[in-house]
C-alpha cells in the first residue's frame, strides 16, 4: 500500500504552467500569465480526492535547488519547510529535459515525487513525442500527461497524487542505462499500468 | 544522495534520449512574430506602438467615455445636489465630515466621505484600473512582456537593473503592493533595493494614473516625463553608491500564445474585486481621516509650520501640506485634493510630482516591510533625500523657465 | 571558433565551451554540445536572443561573450 501524502508542493521550471494546473487541482484563484516569474510567493489550496484531503502548495518556479533569485529562494525554503511533502513536479512537455534536472534535485534530497507532463497538447502540436510510460519505468515514480489549459488528465493527476515514489538515484542511473531489472517491486511502483 | 552537478546532466541526457522523439518541427505564425517584435529594427516601433495603444485605450476608455461620459455626470449632477438635499444640518460636524462643503458644485471640491470618496473611488479610479487590468491580462497572457523586457535591457543595464525590471515596473502602474513582491525575480540584494526603491519612488500607480487623466489632462504628460527623469537620474547614481553585483539578464523567452478568455477575465475579476474590498474603504476612511484633522487643526498648524520648506523650497503652496498627509493613505484621493487648490499650472505639475514621489501608500509600505526591515529603512532614507532634492531641483528648473 | 555574441543574425553553431557561471545557462538548456542560433543582437550593447532546442533565450552581452561557439560543424 502506498503511503498517503497530506501535503503536496508543487514545482517546476517557471512558466510550465504550475499555477494555472494548481488552479485545475484546487479551485484556487493563483495568478496565471505567459511569462517566467509570474508567481513569486506561494498559494495554498485544498484537493480532496477519494476521501483524502491534501493541502496543495503551489511555489514559484525555479530551475534547480540553487536559488538565482528571490523568488527561486522561496521555493527552495518551502522545500525545506516541507520535508514531509510530496512533491508534484511539473514539467513541460516541449523542454523535459530542463525539468528533468530538478525532478532528479526533488529525488536525491528524498523526497517522494510524482510528476505531471504538462503542456502536453503543445508538444503534440510541436511533433514532440514524449513517451511517459518510458519515463515513469525509469524515474519509477508516477508520470502523468496533462494539460493545464484543457483539462486533460487533470483527474488523473489527482488520483495519482497518493502514488508518489521515494526513488533511490543510483536505480535511476541503472535503469537509463538499460538495466530494468526489479522484479521486487513490479509495476505497483508506479500504478501507470 | 546528491550526484555532481555534471553527472547529474549526464543522467537528464541519457534519460531523455529514451523517452523524448523530436519530430521535424514547423515555425509557425506565432515564431515569426516572437522573432519581428524581438528583433531591434523592428521591435522597436512595435514596443513603441503597444505602449502608445496601451496608453491612448487607458486615456479615452478610462478618462473620456467612462468617466467624463457618465460617472462625472452621474455624480456631480444627480448624487450631489442629492445628498446635500437630504443630508440635515448643513453646518453640523457630521455634515461636513461625510458631505463636506454645502455649497461645492461638483463631487471633488466637497471633499466628504460619501461624495469625494465616493466618486475618486468608484467614479474615478474603478474605470482606470478595470481598463488598465484589462489591458496588462490580455499583454501578460500574450508572452509579449520578456520580449519588451529584452528590448528595455539595454535602457536598463545603465542603472544598475536589467531589462527584467520592467516586469514589476510595469505591474507598479497597476499598484504597487504585487510590484514590490515582484521584485523577487531579480537576481542581487543590490538589484532588488534599487528596483525597490524606484518603484515606490516614481512610479504612479493605476489609481493616481485615472485622478491624474481627470484633474490635469493637460499636464499629466510633464509629470509622467519628471518621474521618468527622476527614475534614470537617481537609478544612475543607486547604482554608484550601493554595492552588490548587476547580474545581467539571462531569462526565456517564451512563445506567444493567444490569450485565454477565461483566465483575462478570471484575473480582471479578482483585481477589481479586490480593489473593491481593500481600496475603496481605504479612500473613504482616508477622506475621513483627513477631515477630522482638518477639524481639530492639525493641518492648518502642519501648513504654518512647513509654510516655509512648501513655499521657499519646493515653491508650491502652503495648502499642499493636507494633500500630502492623504498621500500616505492614498496617491489618488491626493491628488483629487490637490486639483481643489488653487495654483499655477507649474505649482500643480510640482505638487503631483511630490505627491507621487513622496511617501509610499500604506499598503505598499507594509508589502515592503516584508521584503525587510532594513531595506524599508534605507528606501525610507533615499525617498527622503530624493524628495527633498527633487522637489527644489523642479523649482528651481521652473524658476529658470520663468514658469514657477 | 568564435564568441556566441560574435555569431552572424540566423547563424548557427554547437557550443563548445563556457567560460562564465555555467549553472544558469545549463539550466536554460545551453550546455556544451548544444546546437544554438543567433536570432538578434540588440545595439549599444544590449542582450542577445538566441534559439536552443526550439526555445528563445535572452542573455546579456558579457554572458554570451563567455561561450564559445564552433561554427560550420553542425546539422546546418
Amino acid at each position: 500500500m502506498a503511503k498517503s501524502y497530506k501535503t503536496v508542493l508543487m514545482m517546476g521550471n517557471p512558466n510550465v504552467g504550475k499555477s494555472a494546473l494548481f488552479n485545475r487541482l484546487t479551485g484556487g484563484d493563483a495568478v496565471v500569465s505567459n511569462y517566467p516569474g509570474t508567481t513569486v510567493d506561494y498559494t495554498e489550496g485544498v484537493l480532496i480526492v477519494s476521501g483524502q484531503e491534501y493541502e496543495v502548495i503551489d511555489a514559484p518556479g525555479t530551475y534547480s535547488l540553487e536559488a538565482r533569485d528571490a523568488a527561486e529562494g522561496v521555493a527552495v525554503r518551502l522545500l525545506a519547510e516541507n520535508p514531509d511533502a510530496a512533491v508534484l513536479i511539473v514539467l513541460d512537455a516541449t523542454r523535459v529535459e530542463r525539468g528533468l534536472y530538478l525532478v532528479l534535485e526533488v529525488i536525491e534530497r528524498g523526497y517522494p515525487v510524482i510528476i505531471a507532463l504538462n503542456m502536453i497538447d503543445a508538444a503534440r502540436e510541436r511533433q514532440i513525442a514524449v513517451d511517459f510510460r518510458m519515463l515513469q519505468k525509469i524515474l519509477g515514480a508516477p508520470v502523468v500527461p496533462t494539460s493545464a489549459v484543457s483539462g486533460e488528465g487533470v483527474r488523473d493527476l489527482a488520483e495519482m497524487i497518493r502514488k508518489a515514489q521515494r526513488v533511490d538515484i543510483a536505480k535511476v542511473r541503472a535503469r537509463a542505462d538499460g538495466q530494468f531489472d526489479e522484479p521486487e517491486t513490479g509495476c505497483g511502483l508506479c500504478g501507470g499500468c | 544522495m546528491a550526484l555532481p552537478a555534471q553527472d547529474r546532466w549526464d543522467l537528464v541526457d541519457a534519460i531523455t534520449r529514451r523517452t523524448v522523439i523530436t519530430g521535424a518541427y514547423r515555425r509557425n505564425l506565432g515564431d515569426v512574430l516572437g522573432d519581428l517584435t524581438v528583433k531591434p529594427l523592428t521591435g522597436i516601433p512595435v514596443a513603441v506602438a503597444v505602449l502608445y495603444a496601451f496608453w491612448s485605450i487607458f486615456c479615452s476608455f478610462a478618462g473620456d467615455l467612462l468617466t467624463d461620459g457618465f460617472m462625472v455626470k452621474a455624480f456631480d449632477n444627480r448624487w450631489l445636489p442629492w445628498l446635500q438635499g437630504v443630508w440635515p444640518d448643513p453646518a453640523s460636524i457630521h455634515y461636513f465630515l461625510f458631505v463636506g462643503d454645502p455649497l461645492a458644485g461638483n463631487c471633488f471640491e466637497a471633499f466628504g466621505v460619501l461624495t469625494s470618496g465616493l466618486f475618486v473611488a468608484i467614479g474615478v479610479v474603478l474605470p482606470a484600473i478595470f481598463i488598465f487590468y484589462l489591458m496588462m491580462a490580455v499583454l501578460e497572457d500574450s508572452g509579449y512582456l520578456p520580449r519588451l523586457a529584452v528590448l528595455t535591457d539595454t535602457v536598463f543595464h545603465r542603472i544598475g537593473l536589467h531589462g527584467y525590471a520592467i516586469v514589476p515596473a510595469i505591474l507598479g502602474l497597476g499598484c504597487n503592493v504585487p510590484a514590490v513582491t515582484g521584485i523577487r525575480v531579480l537576481e542581487t540584494r543590490k538589484q532588488r533595493f534599487i528596483m525597490m526603491t524606484l518603484l515606490a519612488i516614481f512610479i504612479p500607480c493605476g489609481a493616481q494614473l485615472g485622478v491624474m487623466l481627470e484633474v490635469i489632462p493637460d499636464t499629466m504628460g510633464w509629470v509622467m516625463l519628471f518621474l521618468i527623469i527622476g527614475f534614470g537620474v537617481f537609478g544612475f547614481l543607486l547604482d554608484r553608491i550601493i554595492p552588490g553585483s548587476n547580474p545581467e539578464i539571462l531569462v526565456d523567452v517564451p512563445a506567444y500564445h493567444w490569450p485565454l478568455w477565461e483566465n483575462v477575465a478570471k484575473k480582471l475579476m479578482n483585481r477589481t474585486k479586490s480593489f473593491l474590498k481593500d481600496a475603496v474603504p481605504f479612500v473613504l476612511l482616508g477622506v475621513l481621516i483627513v477631515n477630522l484633522l482638518y477639524l481639530v487643526g492639525v493641518i492648518d498648524a502642519l501648513a504654518v509650520l512647513l509654510e516655509p520648506v512648501f513655499v521657499a523650497w519646493f515653491g508650491v503652496p502652503k495648502e499642499t501640506v493636507g494633500p500630502l498627509i492623504a498621500a500616505f493613505l492614498r496617491k489618488d484621493l491626493a491628488v483629487a485634493q490637490l486639483s481643489t487648490i488653487a495654483m499655477t499650472p507649474y505649482q500643480m505639475i510640482t505638487a503631483v510630482v511630490l505627491v507621487s514621489i513622496y511617501f509610499p501608500c500604506v499598503a505598499t509600505f507594509v508589502v515592503m516591510l516584508q521584503e525587510g526591515w532594513r531595506e524599508l529603512l534605507a528606501a525610507v532614507g533615499v525617498l527622503m533625500v530624493t524628495v527633498f532634492v527633487y522637489g527644489g531641483l523642479m523649482h528651481a528648473i521652473g524658476i529658470l523657465m520663468g514658469v514657477a | 571558433m568564435k564568441k556566441l555574441s560574435e555569431l552572424e543574425y540566423g547563424e548557427s553553431g554547437v557550443v563548445r565551451e563556457i567560460c562564465v557561471s555555467q549553472h544558469e545557462l545549463n539550466c536554460l538548456g545551453i550546455r556544451v554540445k548544444k546546437q544554438v542560433k543567433m536570432v538578434t543582437r540588440q545595439p549599444i550593447k544590449g542582450p542577445v536572443v538566441v534559439v536552443v532546442d526550439e526555445t528563445e533565450i535572452a542573455m546579456g552581452l558579457d554572458i554570451a561573450e563567455g561561450i564559445i561557439i564552433e561554427t560550420g560543424t553542425g546539422r546546418s
